[in-house]
């Protein structure tokens, strides 16, 4: 992967921020939410400026039992050439089932069976693409029983047989850490970290004893600190803050990428 | 060629859904108490986005907002290719079928229709 540096999810709420707020290195944006035929003006300006705008998707649900929805990867495949884009993305999830939508990224079962569908998947998507295809590993608030291989296998294996990127969310790797008493150190030694596309950082709090990775609270110390320990262990090409909601001054947003920057 | 894995898998994707989503029965090796706290965060999502369609509606509801909103998304699980919006208007169809919002006044119904 190329350097991409400190970055920040362009959201339309908050466009003219991304627009203005100094250090922004790139920029990722929800393909979803964008035509590739009319891209928001934001968008059209931050790429003119030389910024690069990473496509970043939710709803192929790759880890799911059907094959993947061609007009959906034909969306962001579009999105990603128009943005001259130099990677795309999705999750390592599951949306969609028995004729039922979750509306949130639901972790797959971590079976020898699972991963054969997800490669099958990935692949289909991975061939109507033409940029290197990057997926991130999930917050779960459950785990499926009868595991076969530890996340790190899981996502190995993955990378192995499909050659694509990771994107390491590494508040994710807090949540599950804190809810699912998951060890994100050791994550972080088994990951193919030489696989890693960027990384995403964000925002969460408890709630009844369950931490939710919200997107709309400022970045937790603890998450900055797992930040350090994957840098300790190799050089992220890039790291994105997303914030979804509840959006803060300008100067508060800042600080938090200068804390990001301050960790690399 | 996937398809036993893909039968299989599909079968234990939407056993789980179902118990999220849909009051289903709770799938075997699943720790019920996971299961409770993944149903509860799925339907307060989903709970925020009726929201900020239907603002007026929801904010009107008060306290009954949250327990009315989760009876009527276990009875009306999201199914593929629906919309928020259609979600967000079930939702106040629903309530005014079953009586929980009031019948809607004539004056203010001229109001609207003079808009």
């Amino acid at each position: 992967m190329r350097e991409l540096g400190v970055g920040i999810g362009w959201r339309s709420e908050i466009d003219i921020t991304v627009e203005r707020l100094p250090g922004v290195d790139f920029v990722e944006v929800v393909a979803e939410n964008l035509n590739p035929d009319q891209l928001p003006e934001s968008v059209v300006v931050l790429r003119e400026r030389g910024t690069p705008v990473l496509p970043h998707a939710v709803s192929l649900s790759v880890g799911g039992a059907e094959p993947v929805d061609m007009k959906r990867v034909e969306h962001l495949a579009k999105l990603a050439y128009v943005l001259d884009a130099p990677v795309a993305s999705d999750h390592v999830c599951f949306v969609r089932a028995g004729g039922l939508d979750s509306g949130h990224l639901m972790p797959v079962p971590r079976t020898k069976e699972a991963l054969d569908v997800l490669v099958e998947n990935v692949k289909a998507v991975q061939a109507n693409l033409t940029v290197p295809f990057a997926l991130e590993n999930i917050a779960a608030l459950l785990e499926w029983p009868d595991a076969e291989l530890t996340e790190a296998q899981f996502l190995a294996e993955l990378t192995e047989r499909t050659g694509c990127l990771l994107l390491v969310d590494v508040a994710n790797m807090y949540a599950n850490a804190r809810n699912l008493g998951q060890d994100p150190e050791k994550l972080l030694d088994d990951l193919p970290l030489e696989r890693l596309a960027y990384l995403h950082v964000a925002g969460g709090e408890e709630h009844h004893g369950v931490y939710h990775d919200t997107h709309t609270h400022p970045v937790l110390p603890e998450v900055l600190d797992l930040l350090s320990e994957l840098v300790k262990r190799t050089r992220p090409p890039g790291v994105l803050l997303e914030r979804d909601g509840d959006y803060p001054t300008d100067a508060e947003l800042a600080a938090e990428l200068q804390a990001i920057r301050d960790r690399l | 060629m996937t398809q036993p894995q893909r039968d299989r898998l599909a079968e234990q994707q939407a056993q789980l859904l179902r118990a999220l989503l849909a009051d289903g029965p709770p799938p075997p090796g699943f720790d019920p108490r996971r299961l409770d706290v993944e149903a509860t965060a799925l339907r307060s999502k989903r709970r925020r986005v009726v929201a900020m369609i239907q603002p007026d509606v929801c904010t009107d509801l008060e306290d009954r907002f949250v327990p009315l909103f989760a009876e009527y998304a276990r009875a009306h699980p999201r199914t593929v290719g629906s919309r928020a919006r259609e979600d967000a208007a079930g939702f106040v169809e629903w309530l005014r079928e079953n009586g929980h919002l009031p019948r809607v006044k004539w004056w203010r119904r001229r109001a609207t229709k003079s808009r």
